[in-house]
């Protein structure tokens, strides 16, 4: 971050805190004081919440929020009390993480925005059913407005932070996530029913409702940890059993990588991602039951040896088809299903096997491989897109470029990671047909048309 | 039919009724029932699946809700509706849905008659009484879920936290939905939206529940490799991690070590991808050259206890287990009877297997001579 940015955020918030400081003090001073118990644990139960949720996904963390500050609304209505609702919002600024960290900046942020967002829905739901006795189908109705305003002010507030750290546009900024805020309606209206709880039952129902919110992050978080090691210990696996053949250690990883910046860029859901990302680790798998001197040989295959090479496409669809998650996608590692066909995507068919085809074909084409040196980027991008609308999908060969592109990323030749001295020929315009891999003698149709990976 | 097919036949169905009795009876507490109802169906085919434990149906804490807001009858009435309606969805043979929908309703009468008793106790005050024959109420249900389950794995079950999920949603859903007094009930509403934690939950447990089945099931798939390379007989990795966990458990390892070991054995193979073709090397490959190498490559990854069980040196009870069990499997599958097999491990080397190991593998080679 600039300085002149940095310098800017810094006033916003302290600004922001002001502002919130000052309000909480009139709200002391001239409105009544907030009873002491509610007080204390709805503002403990939207630290924890703030806390426990949100390091497994932030929108979760902003709906408990949400949720807790509805039910302070509800709970200190009666005696209108907006110091009760300020001080329980601010709670949940206070971010473990930021305070072990002495972020100060965010930890002020956080609190006064959470501190204002709290007093506006306030204002707005009293204004709907002032501090009389009211129906809860009424509290319900005055939810959603509450909810509305609270969401408001929250994407406008962090939208605020976000323009003047990172220089970008106040509208490109408030469109992204602007999705997440709908989960706020349903959390408000639990708020509401938490609040009446707590009137009527005190701290006696509070456990009740903090059990199911515990265990559900505890098995959430089970679920993120045993994924993160699940698909590092097949990465580890994959990549220890394809180091018997050294030109293409390390190629199942980066062909999951470039799967996923295209995944992101056709903006495939996170499940599906997930698959994706997952089989294009495993594409290859069947090629471990090829000999390596097969794979590292130099010269062209006979036609036997060819079909052993070949081979493995049937055993890497048979691996990935034991595992329920990635039988869907199982077809992403034979060529035939990788082969790009209008009449097909027209009806619908699986993009997933395109991606992998693409995003296999590009790391085959930048980097060495036995018979070949490494092409450049540039013949590598010349070569999809000569293909592209035949062999490869158009609108995937397009996200992989831009991807690419957008990443400042560049690979192939002077650029590889690993670097092979072989007596392999160079790479240019054409050798990534298949022909450099064809059985001796035999003659190719159309060569230089089909790229090989 | 696809599960959220069944989901929405269910939900169709349910609404339709419920539709129908707003319109018969309006402003009348059937509606409510009717919609309970539904909650309960549909939490039959929804299912808390924590690790290591029975699953257990969200309808049980629907049927707290029927508990505390209907008649005993209606509500015995409304459990079996919904038990019958969920009976054409579940999955399995007949028998087994019907002996599925049986011990549910079960349940649901087991938490009634745990509710209306302790209901019927004047010393404690309404809200702590209440609150006791709510907890007592999803306790019985657990009870006679987890007796029907001793049937089929007689170990003590791994309570936890699903469970305390559970009860906690059925009683906070039942006390919106009628309060502790008349008139301070929220109504239906709460029901609904009591229930976002506990599907929450159910939420993260099936997460969870998916990729604990992928990991399984990949390390299965991984174990095929060597077969289909040749290297090892078909079957081989699957027969020897089964047999093993079977000696495991007879030999009283504990269910993270017996994990271990079926990772281990189905994996055991693993390195001999990595070592150079026999026609490249000077001498054959030893096994215990594989075995060293699949141990290095799993030492690297979330697998390294199971790594150490193939390592040579490793002279723990799984190690030794894994290599009675292979053995007797080469053995076996190069068409030896079993008993044969069996005298040749027990005539080998004393310093190869331990004997504990060989009476152990005997012992089950003996009850189930197929093995």
């Amino acid at each position: 971050m600039s300085d002149q940015r940095e310098s800017r955020t810094t006033v916003y918030c302290v600004g922001l805190a002001l502002a919130a400081a000052a309000l909480g003090a009139v709200l002391g001073v001239r409105g009544p004081l907030p009873a002491l118990t509610p007080l204390i644990a709805l503002s403990l139960l939207h630290v924890f919440a703030e806390n426990q949720i949100t390091d497994l996904t932030p929108e979760l963390g902003s709906s408990a929020g949400v949720m807790l500050c509805t039910a302070a609304i509800v709970v200190f209505r009666t005696d209108q009390s907006a110091l009760g609702v300020l001080l329980v919002g601010a709670a949940g600024g206070l971010y473990l993480p930021h305070l072990i960290h002495r972020d100060w900046r965010k930890l002020l942020f956080n609190c006064a925005q959470f501190a204002l967002v709290a007093v506006a829905s306030a204002g707005v739901f009293w204004t709907i059913v002032g501090s009389g006795k009211t129906s809860p189908g009424l509290l319900l109705l005055a939810a959603i407005p509450t909810a509305l305003t609270y969401s408001i002010g929250n994407v406008v507030l962090v939208s605020m932070a976000v323009v003047l750290s990172t220089g970008q546009r106040f509208r490109d900024v408030l469109l992204v996530g602007s999705r997440e805020y709908f989960v706020f309606y349903p959390f408000a209206l639990l708020g509401v029913f938490l609040g009446l709880l707590y009137l009527d039952y005190e701290l006696a129902l509070v456990p009740l409702f903090l059990v199911p919110l515990i265990v559900a992050r505890q098995a959430y978080s089970s679920y993120l940890a045993l994924k993160r090691s699940h698909e590092a210990t097949v990465r580890i696996l994959v990549g220890a059993l394809e180091a018997k053949d050294p030109y293409t250690a390390g190629h199942a990883e980066r062909v999951a990588e470039y799967a996923q910046y295209i995944g992101l860029e056709l903006g495939i859901p996170p499940n599906r991602l997930e698959r994706l990302r997952l089989a294009a680790l495993m594409h290859d798998v069947g090629k471990l039951v090829v000999p390596n001197h097969l794979l590292n040989k130099p010269g062209k295959l006979t036609a036997e040896e060819f079909d052993i090479v070949r081979k493995h496409e049937d055993v890497s669809v048979e691996i990935l088809t034991r595992i329920d998650f990635l039988a869907p996608v199982a077809p992403s590692a034979t060529s035939e299903a990788a082969q790009f066909s209008p009449i097909a995507d027209d009806r619908g068919q699986p993009v997933e096997p395109h991606i992998v085809a693409v995003a296999d074909a590009y790391d085959a084409m930048t980097s060495t491989r036995s018979y070949r040196r490494a092409l450049s980027q540039e013949i590598a991008f010349a070569e999809l897109r000569k293909n592209s609308g035949r062999q490869f999908h158009p609108r995937v060969v397009d996200a992989l470029i831009a991807a690419l592109r957008r990443r400042g990323e560049v690979h192939g030749a002077g650029h590889e990671m690993y670097v092979h001295h072989v007596s392999a020929p160079s790479g240019h315009l054409g050798s990534a047909g298949l022909g450099d891999l064809l059985p001796d003698g035999e003659v190719e149709d159309d060569a230089d048309s089909t790229v090989r990976s | 039919m696809k599960y959220s097919a069944r989901l929405m036949v269910l939900i169709f169905v349910g609404g339709a009724a419920a539709v129908f009795s707003e319109l018969t009876n309006r402003g009348g507490r059937s509606t409510a029932i009717v919609l309970i109802t539904l909650g309960v169906a549909l939490g039959e085919l929804m299912v808390l699946r924590p690790p290591h434990r029975t699953p257990i149906p969200l309808s049980y804490a629907f049927m707290l809700v029927l508990v505390r807001g209907a008649d005993p009858w209606v509500c015995i009435g409304a459990i079996a509706l919904a038990e019958l309606a969920v009976l054409p969805l579940r999955d399995g043979d007949w028998a087994a849905r019907l002996a599925q929908s049986g011990q549910h309703l079960v349940a649901g009468i087991a938490a009634l008659t745990a509710y209306e008793a302790l209901m019927a106790v004047d010393q404690l005050g309404p809200t702590p009484r209440l609150l006791t024959a709510l907890a007592a109420a999803g306790v019985a249900a657990l009870v006679v879920h987890e007796a029907a389950a001793a049937f089929t794995d007689p170990r003590w079950p791994e309570v936890g936290g699903a469970d305390l999920a559970l009860v906690a949603s059925g009683m906070l859903m039942a006390i919106g939905f009628r309060g502790v007094e008349p008139g301070e009930s929220v109504g239906l509403w709460s029901v609904g939206l009591f229930s976002i934690p506990l599907l929450a939950a159910w939420y993260s447990f099936e997460r969870l529940a998916l990729i604990s089945r992928t990991s399984e099931q990949t390390i299965e798939a991984l174990s095929v490799v060597p077969e289909l390379a040749g290297l090892a007989p078909a079957g081989h990795a699957a027969r020897v991690a089964e047999l093993s966990v079977r000696v495991g458990d007879q030999m009283g390892l504990r269910r993270r070590e017996l994990e271990d070991l079926r990772a281990a054995a189905l994996l055991h193979h693993l390195g001999h991808l990595c070592l150079d073709a026999p026609e490249a090397r000077e001498r054959p490959i030893e096994p215990s050259e594989v075995s060293d190498q699949g141990a290095e490559i799993l030492r690297q990854t979330d697998l390294a206890a199971a790594g150490d069980l193939l390592a040579t040196d490793d002279a723990r009870v799984g190690s030794q287990i894994l290599r009675a069990v292979s053995a007797f499997d080469d053995l076996v599958s190069r068409d030896m009877e079993a008993s044969e097999a069996m005298d040749a491990l027990y005539s080998g080397p004393g310093f190869v297997y331990d004997s504990r190991v060989i009476d152990a593998l005997d012992r089950i080679v003996a009850s189930a001579p197929s093995v």
